[in-house]
Order: structure tokens, then sequence, then C-alpha cells
């Protein structure tokens, strides 16, 4: 198993016509993906690559039974199109646009959630369940080579970095259950604890790895989660972004910011906190099997 | 990007909510003819950043010779850090009372604070009466109704006439704060006169760097900050200027004080990379957050950049296993800064760990450079950093011995 995805996913790709789509969705299909129709209004009745393109989300959904998108829309147009695939019953989004304007992700974000669906994004390179299904471009053409199939759940905030965990844990002979790059911006459709959840309940997921930065509160959500038992699988963690509190952030502008953040989110805080949870704290991408060997015993 | 405060005043003037009226000076002889027309004025520095009260940037006048005198002394400056060229000089409201009001953003979405206690700092009145301040997420998919509003203030501890009119402020100012894409804004105090009037006497803004498309006309009215709070620096500037202008992904350059300059490709690696820079005993002399796409422009403007800091000693250039950038084009743009800058790589250490689609014809473009050091297949991320900051420490010691 996996988590969200796997081979009878049928995909749709927002905006499929464009260059990055168009490079993507080759890739996509390559690794098996189960991609049904593309969307650019305008270009309906075209196709890409043999797979047809319709004016609307709500038209492809009805003829392909499509339940998952991959949306290549530049930021101006990122809420809309979300919007879209939520208002034809997409429950799962995958939204590559970085620097999402604050007040569209969360407007974007609230209409995802208030459906029911899964948002990974905003600026993500996408997700993949080693070899069944890849959404986006997480692996470009050497997905293979990268992501081996295994039993680790991986999600990162970082995309790069989805690459580099996989890698390492290929070195010390893990594979990966499904890894998911959930976003670098600071809104996200979903948080850290909610992927380790659905790892939690993926019984071929013997154990998690996640990647978390300063700022949000993603990494105090999972060690909630830790400190409650409400995940028991072993969790290695790696938290970049420690030398930012050599560098004090300047004379404080509003006040408002700091009031109304619940928690320390600097690097080194949430490292602490993770480890005092029981989540093992890698600080170099070698220690990561080292790690997992002794928790998984 | 946070706007000064005469930007915000005449935002919230053109928005049709209640300011002092006020105008900005750039000497003494403007100041005293705005005062001429104000009567008493508080005379305040221009510069981006909070607590100027404390830091004795404000000066509270009665005449226009007192105004003139006030500018002379503000104007030249530097407060908090920031050289003042104008001043505000704005009209003195008759206060008999004050409240707190901010939108901001939580996790997800905006969050409201508001207080029965204005004209201190939020977190001082949250440590002496929290009951007095009332926190609350806003829906984004629905808009601030007056009447919300009103049950807000009314559980801050607000009483009688003034709350319909907070609540209808409140209201209006939070769909202008949508609408202006605004990340942040703190009314501070909302001042009430003895008739019941109100006014916005303090106020602070910071709109969204990542919204600009919808507002061109603010572009070129605000502050944007390199490292602890400072002003851009000229290549800084020119690193802003070509991620807006040239083709590629989102680009960022910020100086720092040691001697390793590094371009990385990702957010997260760079993050990562830094760290283990400073693990192994290294400082660096910029971060760089890159999200790489197929152009030369971008990568070069960065490396130039680099190369043109005189406190760079040393350069790292290491992305991702696998980036859109291919690298024979990154390498290109390498090849070219160097060309460009003259540099030896025996005695300015150059390192590369770039993998991927097009490395051969990479790899064979800097032989032409000796002493540029392209890391073998495979090698981690760890050793290409430990070689950079060893290689860098050396340069530095043997240079300050010769």
């Amino acid at each position: 198993m996996s988590i969200l995805i796997d081979q009878t996913t049928r995909v749709l790709v927002q905006g499929i016509t464009g260059s990055q789509g168009r490079f993507d969705t080759q890739y996509c299909v390559a690794y098996g993906t189960n991609i049904v129709a593309g969307v650019t209004p305008g270009r309906g009745g075209q196709d890409v690559e043999g797979i047809p393109v319709f004016n609307t989300v709500r038209h492809a959904v009805d003829e392909t039974g499509a339940s998952a998108s991959v949306i290549y829309v530049p930021a101006a147009g990122i809420k809309d199109a979300v919007l879209e695939a939520v208002d034809a019953g997409i429950k799962v989004i995958v939204a590559l646009t970085e620097n999402v304007p604050r007040h569209d992700a969360a407007t974007a974000v609230a209409a995802t959630r208030a459906a029911g669906a899964w948002l990974i994004g905003f600026n993500t390179n996408g997700m993949v369940s080693p070899g069944k299904s890849k959404l986006g471009g997480i692996g470009g053409d050497r997905a293979d080579e990268l992501y081996v199939p295994g039993r680790i759940g991986v999600c990162s905030r970082s995309g790069g970095m989805s690459a580099e965990l996989s890698a390492a844990l290929a070195a010390g002979g893990y594979g990966v259950s499904t890894c998911i790059s959930m976003g670098g911006d600071p809104i996200t459709g979903n948080d850290m604890v909610e992927y380790a959840r659905e790892f939690e309940a993926d019984p071929d997921t013997d154990g998690m790895l996640f990647y978390g930065e300063p700022g949000s509160e993603n990494e105090q959500g999972l060690a909630k989660a830790l400190q409650e038992g409400e995940i028991t699988k072993p969790v290695v963690a790696m938290i970049a972004g420690v030398f930012q509190e050599s560098h004090p952030a300047g004379l404080s502008f509003g006040h408002v910011a700091a009031m109304i953040r619940s928690s320390d989110d600097s690097a080194s805080a949430k490292q602490k906190l993770l480890s005092e949870s029981g989540a093992h704290v890698a600080h170099r991408l070698g220690e990561i099997p080292e790690l997992l060997n002794a928790a998984l015993g | 990007m946070r706007l000064t405060e005469e930007k915000v005043k005449e935002w919230l003037r053109d928005n049709r909510f209640p300011v002092p009226e006020g105008s900005s000076a750039a000497n003494s002889s403007e100041a005293s003819a705005v005062a001429e027309q104000l009567g008493g004025v508080a005379v305040k520095a221009i510069v981006p950043t909070g607590r100027r009260g404390k830091a004795g940037a404000v000066h509270l006048v009665e005449t226009p010779e007192e105004a003139a005198e006030a500018a002379n002394a503000l104007i030249g400056q530097e407060i908090n850090g920031y050289p003042v060229k104008e001043v505000y000089v704005e009209a003195k409201f008759p206060i008999q009372s004050e409240y707190y009001l901010s939108f901001a953003f939580g996790p997800r979405a905006p969050k409201l604070v508001v207080s029965r206690h204005g004209g201190v700092e939020i977190e001082q009145t949250f440590e002496r009466d929290p009951d007095s301040v009332v926190t609350e997420d806003i829906d984004p998919l629905t808009d601030l109704k007056p009447w919300d509003a009103v049950s807000l203030w009314e559980r801050a501890g607000v009483e009688g006439p003034v709350l319909a009119r907070l609540g209808q402020l409140t209201s209006r100012l939070h769909s202008a704060f949508r609408n202006a894409d605004a990340i942040m804004i703190e009314c501070n105090p909302i001042a009430v006169d003895a008739d019941g009037h109100l006014s916005l006497v303090g106020a602070m803004m910071e709109i969204d760097d990542n919204a600009m498309f919808r507002h061109r006309d603010w572009s070129s009215e605000g502050y944007s900050f390199g490292a602890e709070g400072r002003i851009l620096n000229e290549r800084e500037i020119a690193v802003m200027h070509a991620n807006e202008t040239l083709p590629g992904g989102a680009l960022r350059y910020t100086e720092l004080d040691g001697n390793i300059g590094i371009l990385m490709g990702g957010g997260g690696a760079s993050l990562l990379q830094h760290d283990m820079i400073i693990d192994f005993g290294g400082k660096l002399a910029n971060h760089t957050d890159f999200s790489p796409a197929p152009s030369i422009e971008k990568p070069l403007a960065v490396l130039n950049a680099i190369l043109e800091n005189p406190n760079t000693r040393g350069l790292l250039l290491s992305f991702n296993y696998l980036q859109l950038l291919p690298c024979n084009i990154l390498v290109g743009a390498l090849c070219e800064a160097l060309r460009q800058h003259g540099v030896d790589a025996t005695s300015f250490p150059v390192v590369v760990r770039v993998f991927g689609p097009g490395e051969d014809e990479a790899r064979s473009m800097v032989e032409e450079f000796p002493g540029v050091r392209y890391m073998p297949p495979k090698a981690s991320l760890d050793e290409a950093v430990k070689l950079i900051v060893d290689l860098t420490n050396e340069a530095v010691a043997s240079g300050s011995k010769s």
C-alpha cells in the first residue's frame, strides 16, 4: 500500500498545455501514472501526448472519472485553479505554484479543507508512491533511481530535499512507501501531522522520515501527536536552518506577529521538541539509516 | 514590503478611514508650513520601523518654529539604524480613549487581535491584562461582518456607543486588508475624542511581496529588507531587480558577514548546507534561495553579485540531485562569471556539486579554469561543504601570510 495515491488513481493535469505541465506529464506517464485528462480553457478537444484536453475540470471529471489533479498555473491564477478542482469534486490536489499570495493561499486551503480534500503544496514538486504513481515533477526522469520502493514514509517541506532524503534512505538499504513534498510556502493545504497519521495507518509503512525548516507550526503538531501516543511508528526528523538564529530578524515592525505565534518556531527549538517527544533527530543525511536501524531493531 | 507611516496614512485616507491630518516634510521650512496650517503637531521621523517613540523619533510641538526645530533635529539622524530623510507632520488628536486592532496571519488564516487598551505595546497589554485581548481566526471564505466584529470588541470589554463604530471600522478594515494584499496591519492606537469620533492615530502595514503583480502602484513605495533588518545594498538590489525582470524561477540573495559565497538550488538544501558550513567551521558571505529553471540569466546575476562582494573568498555551487536546470547551463553561468571577474580558482577556491543532465559537458567546461573542484559523481552534500570550508580557510590563512 501507500498513502493518497497508487497505480489506480485517475489523474488530470490543469495547465497541461504549458511547457512545464507538458514536460512533467511525459515523465509521469512513463513512470506509470494513470493520467486520464488535461485541462486548459480554450484548448478543449486537443490532446497532449494522446491525453485528451478539456476546457473545464468539471467536464474532464465527468468524462474520465479523475479524482486527483496536478496544477501548473502561475501564482496569479492558482487560487481559482484550486477552487475549480475542489468544485469538481477532486480529492487529491497537487499545487506546484510557489510564492502564492497569502490571502489567495488561505482561501484555497480553506475551501479544500471544507470539501474534505487534500491539498499538497503550495511550492511542492509533487509526490510519489514508488513503483506505482507519481504526481508532479518529483524525480524527473530519474524517479526510479532516486525513490526506491520500500517501507519508510517520507514527508518534506522542501521538494529538492525529498530527493536527498530518499537517496540517503536507499544508500542505507531502505526504500520509500510514499514520499510527499508537502509544500514550502508559509501556508500549505495539509500539515505534517496529517501525513504522519496516514503513514501511521498504512500497513506497508514501518517508519517515517520528516524534513522541516524554521517557521510554521508543522513540527510542533507532529511532536504533540508523538507525545500523545497518536503516532507510534518510529519517526526520524531532520530540521535545517539553525544558522538563522545567529541573525536577529531586525528591529520589530509590528508587534502582533510575536504575540500570536504560539510557540518557538526556530530550527533548534523544533529539533529539541521533537527529540523530547520521542523522534530521532538527524543532523546529517548519512545518520538517517543508522537512526532507523536503531529504531526499527 | 513595509510601508512607512505617510504611505499608510495616505492609503487609509484614500479608503475613507479616519486619520489625523498630516503631511510629509523634507526640511524645516516645509515642516513649519504644515504646522502653520495644523496647529499643535507631532513631528515624526519617517523610518520603516516601530518603537519610534522610544527611539526619540517623535516630537510633540505647539508652534511652527518648534516644528521646524524638530524637523532639523530629526532629518539626517539615524533612527533604529535607518537614515531619516523626511519627517511626517501630523495634527495632534484630542484623545479621550484608546483601543488596539490588528490583522495578521496565523498558520492557515488571517487572525484579528483587538484590545480595549490602546497606545501601549500589545505584548505588554497581554501580560498585564490578558482578558482585555481577544484573538480570533477569520474564515477566509467569508467577510468579517460588522456584528461579528462588535461581539469581538464586546468580549474584549468594550461597552457603550463606541462599539458600533469600532465594529463597522473593523469590518471595513478587514476588507481593505484583504484587497490590499496586506499581511499585517496594526492600528495602535485607534483614538476616540470627546465627541466619540474615531481616528487611526497609529498605523503600520506590510504588503505581501508575492502579490505585487496586483499592486504595481505599491512596488516603488516601500522598503524591502536584507539580513538583520538592514536596507538592501547595491548587489542585493541588483539581484532583486534581476529576479523581477529576468526569466526563470524565484531568486533571493542576502549578504552576511562571512567569506564563503554560495549558490544553491532549492530552499531546503540551501538551509541544510548553510548549517553544515557553520558546523564545519566556515562562515557564509551570503545566503541564496533559488528555484532553478532552464535559463542562464538568473544564476549569472547572483554569481556576479557573489564575486563582486569584497568579502567573498571562496565559492560553492551545489545543487540537489535533481533539478530543472541542466548542468551545462548552470556551470556555463559559473564559467562566464569567473571569466568576467578574472577569478583565479587556484587562490580563490571554487567547488561544484552539480549532477544530472548536461553533466559531461559541464565537467569539460570547467577544465578551462585550473583549480575548480568538480565533485565526483554521487559525492554527498557533506563532502562538498567540507571541501569548500577547508579550502577557503586555507586560502584565507595563506592570503594573510603573504
